[in-house]
């Protein structure tokens, strides 16, 4: 039995040791966080609730799950996810917004709540009708085309290839007007006078059908989402929708090489609490979920999501930044494009 | 040959691990309980399971829905027969015989029949599916894209337009009505409000779940409860007798039949199994030569509709697996149950993970030979639920359907929508118009839309290109016949004495 | 015989009338879609005009055959609730008119609150007294419009359980809901119906809440919201 758990742990320490080598996992946004901090007045006595306005199979799903397991490893206080997926994450933003404010209730959200509030500013504000706790995952767009296509290989000849087409060429995107992904793929066509015609899909694994079975040209996704296309060689990268490539997608041309100034849009995910929530719990929830963000199992999930090519932590100050920004930019896009913003 | 190799393994590995064989029974009794317990169907078990499948393997996780799949739709036809509640949609025609047989003191043998026929129909469509899913899967990826699957759901609703209703125009009412109703929401080419009213809620559109659950089991309810108030109620009689196998034996060509047409109809995504049991009800009336015995307690109405909707199980499984198209509402959770363990359904399933498919496969082919023997037990047990005096069975009922409505999404807007379909229900019953017809609407509608709008994007919105695409075109054309004469038959054709 | 009955008509009329209303929203959202010419508003529009197409048929179809014969799927389908309506007059106008007053106290609860504290500019804590007291004032009024017609109350019952839900919680409504609900089918035997009520209760709540973790709605409003929590800590 001991020399099994021997070779256990050295077969840990190799994979450790390999895994250090590739990704920096020596230090965390939070390492220097306490590692435990006592609840105001015996805060929270009971389990808390986590509202996650989309369905459990998809990306929010899916780090709500990580947070809020991470949270419990870190706190032992018990998460109940509750979702209440519909309407792009109005619905359980809505329905967020009319619980009370006790603090034992928290949020997950992501960058599409503060495009809804630059479009509509009756839509809460994330950054000041919410405390944003933490942002845990900060996210990039590529295009992608089958592996094995050969009427174009790279972003030039891809480029080349759509103008010839004069209109005809395909991309699949997202359905909703506005959105993160539309208002990039704007910046693209903008920038290089392409015409592409989008194929709208509100789900992820049509939209990936549709580029595997060559039902469409080209595809426009994060990297996380498709990872498994990538990794299995089946679809493959032609642009990163970033000022600068990340070490991984080296050899995929970024927004500078490719030769466009503008600013990309990211993709990014977080957790809030409501502003009304007492002040000293607010802090012990903003510890909890900082610190968690740093826990082994939620950086393990982080870098299988490829969500680790960038930095994805923000604190609240610069959840706050980012979202602020955020909105921003989307208000100028969207007066440019001359959807209603009122 | 392949095919048995395949089978075997997947056989050896679904029995050699204990989890696995655990997560099987379970699954099998799991889906036949909540298929019977009236208010539940095994669509609540499995939302309710859906979360849950994240703690199992990927295989375990889907293999569990399958097989809850399988005797699931065996399961809705258990409260069909007794309470006149089916299910789901698929065993809606379950009832048309079932039930009168209940009344008339034969619940055991309706019951029995059920039992017999979902194991044959079941087990027939899981080898077929075996030996068809893979060649499907590999050709169907390139051929089927928005063209055909608007064309295929377009085909689906025409033939479903013309069975079920009074007349073929209240067919047609129906489904348009269900339409209606898929377009509350964000709409699905551009995310644009439509018919929400102001109301923030209303953005996440109307789930087919609660309607399903209004629909049938809460209306059931208001339709019983009326009786009740009215003094007019008569409490069913239990009887356990079962079918002989002469009784059985003599209706082996409605079986033939239906397990051929529930295979074609369970390969349809969106319809499947519904549209299976309703047509194989359709043609054991039309081939009858006593079809007005029909709807008054015959027991090859329950033959005809159970053995082709659980024939349906397996060829719904081809839709899901070669093209990621889920045929209906479990289906759609299976869906769930892959992305949660990273995996898409569709053809790439099969070069990735080709054990696992064959594990489902085996399991499902197993579900539906268990079928047999636990729903032979089940029976005796379940039937003494008539026994329960039904103020006290009601309100149970109407509890289980609103957490399984609430369950879906976690929006109280879904239990208020169960209810307004209740009372929709409950009036419409009396109107000849179709409930399970609005569903299909509701359920298609908005991946009609959604394909149709792909389709004339990636057509560059010239009509003509659904020529180019031959399967597209067939399927149009096909619709369009079907339509047709449709409309002569409601208008031109003499009638049939025999249906008067 | 007149073959067109005046039922016929009037269904025709319903159709064509509830397509219109209907088509008039569309403008609403008449909103072009960058990447798709036809708008989010052509599918509604098309579907609309087929319904319109498909009540005109219907309507020549019964100028052209009466009635109709019943296939066997209607007569099947039909397990005689017509029936049973008929001979209990309730398919009477009145009957209608009584049940539908009815069911508009689920909607007067989804709207009234809102409004009473949208007019007194009230906070969260102030439209949770007025939804409290709105609730009740409707209970009061729904028990009273019961007493003469308990299969509309049964068919309101539901629906004013279910606007409550977000509000006041399962935990706190489903008992007085299950004990409504026998009541109204006619069973007046308080032991039994406290005892059935109780065990309907615990085995739900132990089935659902302890076993299967559902997360059932705990309410908005104190102190139903503190009773919600505090149940389902207790029962995980």
């Amino acid at each position: 039995m001991k020399i099994k758990n021997h070779l256990a742990t050295a077969a840990l320490t190799l994979t450790a040791m390999t895994l250090s080598a590739n990704v920096a996992y020596a230090a965390c946004a939070t390492d220097d966080l306490p590692d435990s901090m006592d609840g105001p007045g015996g805060f929270p006595e009971r389990a808390l609730t986590m509202i996650v306005p989309y369905g459990p199979a998809g990306g929010s799903g899916q780090v709500a799950q990580a947070m809020a397991e991470a949270v419990t490893e870190l706190t032992g206080v018990a998460i109940n996810r509750d979702h209440k997926p519909g309407g792009s994450g109005s619905v359980g933003m809505t329905a967020y917004m009319a619980q009370p404010a006790d603090g034992y209730s928290v949020l997950e959200h992501i960058d599409d709540a503060a495009s809804a509030h630059a479009l509509d500013s009756s839509q809460p504000n994330p950054a000041e009708d919410l405390i944003p706790l933490v942002t845990s995952q900060i996210t990039f767009s590529q295009i992608y085309i089958r592996a094995n296509e050969d009427r174009f290989t790279d972003w030039d000849s891809f480029v080349e290839w759509v103008k010839a087409q004069d209109g005809k060429a395909t991309i699949a995107n997202v359905s909703k007007e506005g959105s993160m992904e539309r208002v990039n793929m704007k910046f693209i066509t903008d920038a290089t006078g392409m015409k592409i015609q989008q194929i709208s899909f509100d789900k992820g694994s049509p939209r990936y059908g549709a580029l595997a079975g060559g039902q469409v040209d080209a595809l426009f996704e994060q990297p996380g989402d498709v990872r498994t296309f990538l990794d299995a060689g089946t679809f493959k990268p032609i642009l990163t929708l970033l000022k600068e490539a990340p070490d991984v997608f080296a050899d995929v041309p970024s927004l500078t090489d490719a030769g466009f100034d503008f600013e990309p849009l990211l993709r990014f995910r977080g957790f809030y609490v409501h502003k009304d929530a007492p002040e000293d719990r607010v802090k012990w929830l903003q510890w909890a979920f900082q610190k968690a963000y740093c826990q082994e199992s939620y950086q393990k999930y982080n870098e299988s999501k490829f969500m680790t090519l960038i930095e994805s932590f923000r604190d609240t100050e610069g959840s706050r930044d980012l979202i602020t920004s955020t909105i921003k930019l989307y208000r100028d896009v969207y007066k440019e494009m001359g959807l209603s913003a009122n | 040959m392949n095919v048995i190799d395949n089978f075997i393994g997947g056989t050896f590995a679904l029995f050699s691990d204990p989890v696995g064989i655990l997560v099987f029974l379970g699954g099998v009794l799991g889906g036949m309980l909540f298929g019977a317990i009236p208010g539940v169907s095994m669509l609540t078990l499995a939302a309710i399971l859906l979360p849950f499948t994240a703690h199992l393997s990927a295989e375990h996780g889907i293999m569990l829905f399958s097989v809850i799949y399988c005797t699931g739709v065996y399961g809705g036809a258990i409260t069909a027969i007794l309470f006149n509640i089916p299910g789901a949609p698929e065993n809606a025609p379950t009832a048309f015989d079932g039930y009168p047989m209940t009344q008339k003191g034969q619940a055991g043998k309706a019951v029995g029949a059920a039992v017999m026929c979902s194991a044959l129909g079941g087990t027939v469509s899981a080898i077929v599916m075996m030996v068809a899913t893979a060649p499907i899967a590999n050709w169907a990826i390139s051929a089927f894209g928005p063209p055909e699957i608007f064309a295929l759901v377009f085909f689906g609703l025409a033939v479903a337009a013309s069975v079920g209703a009074k007349t073929f125009w209240k067919g047609w009412l129906s489904i348009l009505a269900g339409l209606l109703i898929a377009i509350v929401g964000l709409d699905p080419v551009g995310g644009i409000a439509r018919y929400d009213f102001g109301m923030p809620y209303l953005l996440a559109g109307i789930h087919f779940i609660p309607v399903i659950l209004g629909f049938f089991a809460v209306a059931e309810i208001f339709v019983q409860a009326e009786k009740k108030v009215t003094g007019s109620f008569k409490a069913p009689k239990v009887g356990v007798a079962f079918p002989s196998l002469g009784e059985l034996l003599a209706h082996k060509i409605a079986v033939v039949r239906s397990i051929i047409i529930g295979f074609f109809c369970g390969i349809l995504p969106g319809i499947g199994a519904t549209l299976a049991a309703f047509m194989g009800y359709n043609e054991a009336v039309r081939w009858s030569k006593k079809p007005e015995e029909f709807g008054t307690g015959k027991l090859e109405g329950v033959i005809s509709s159970e053995t082709a909707n659980n024939a349906a199980t397996g060829a719904a499984m081809i839709p899901l697996l070669a093209l990621g198209l889920p045929g209906g509402a479990l289906t759609a959770m299976m869906v769930g149950v892959f992305q949660m363990h990273d995996m898409e359904p569709g053809p790439l399933v099969f070069l990735t993970s080709a054990d696992l498919v064959w594990v489902v496969f085996a399991a499902m082919f197993f579900a539906n030979l268990s079928i047999l023997l636990i729903g032979y037990l089940e029976t005796r047990t379940i039937i003494n639920l008539l026994k329960v005096p039904f103020q006290f069975l009601a309100p149970l009922i109407l509890m289980l359907a609103t957490i399984g409505a609430y369950a879906v999404r976690g929006l109280s807007v879904d239990v208020v929508a169960m209810f307004v379909a209740g009372v929709v229900g409950f009036f419409l019953r009396r109107s000849g118009y179709s409930l399970p017809g609005i569903v299909l609407g509701l359920i298609l509608g908005r991946i009609g839309e959604q394909t149709f709008a792909q389709a004339m994007q990636m057509l560059h919105f010239e009509w003509t290109g659904f020529a180019g695409r031959p399967i597209a075109l067939a399927l149009i054309v096909a619709g369009f016949l079907t339509l047709l004469s449709s409309i002569y038959g409601a208008f031109f054709k003499k009638r049939k004495t025999s249906d008067a | 015989m007149k073959r067109l009955k005046t039922g016929h008509i009037a269904e025709f009329v319903l159709w064509v009338a509830f397509a219109a209303l209907l088509y008039s929203f569309t403008y609403d959202f008449d909103q072009e879609i960058e990447i798709y010419k036809f708008g989010a508003s052509s599918w509604p529009r098309v579907i609309l005009l087929l319904v319109v197409v498909a009540a005109t048929g219907q309507l020549l179809y019964h100028l052209a055959r009466g009635n109709g014969e019943k296939t066997t799927f209607a007569s099947a389908a039909d397990d005689g609730s017509g029936r049973t309506a008929a001979e209990q007059h309730h398919d009477t106008p009145r009957w209608y008119l009584a049940t539908f007053s009815m069911l508009l106290i689920p909607l007067a609860y989804a709207l009234v609150p809102e409004w009473i504290a949208a007019a007194l500019s009230m906070d969260k804590a102030g439209l949770g007294t007025i939804k409290t007291v709105v609730a009740l004032v409707l209970l009061v009024l729904f028990a009273f419009a019961a007493r003469g017609n308990h299969v509309g109350a049964m068919l309101t019952l539901p629906i004013l359980f279910a606007v409550g839900l977000q509000d006041f919680g399962f935990y706190t409504l489903a008992p007085v809901f299950i004990l409504g609900v026998m009541y109204l089918m006619g069973e007046r035997r308080p032991g039994r119906m406290l005892i059935i009520a109780a065990a309907t209760y615990s085995v739900l709540l132990f089935l659902f809440v302890s076993v299967l973790y559902v997360g059932l709605p705990t309410g908005n409003v104190h102190p139903f919201y503190d009773f919600g929590t505090a149940m389902v800590t207790l029962l995980q």
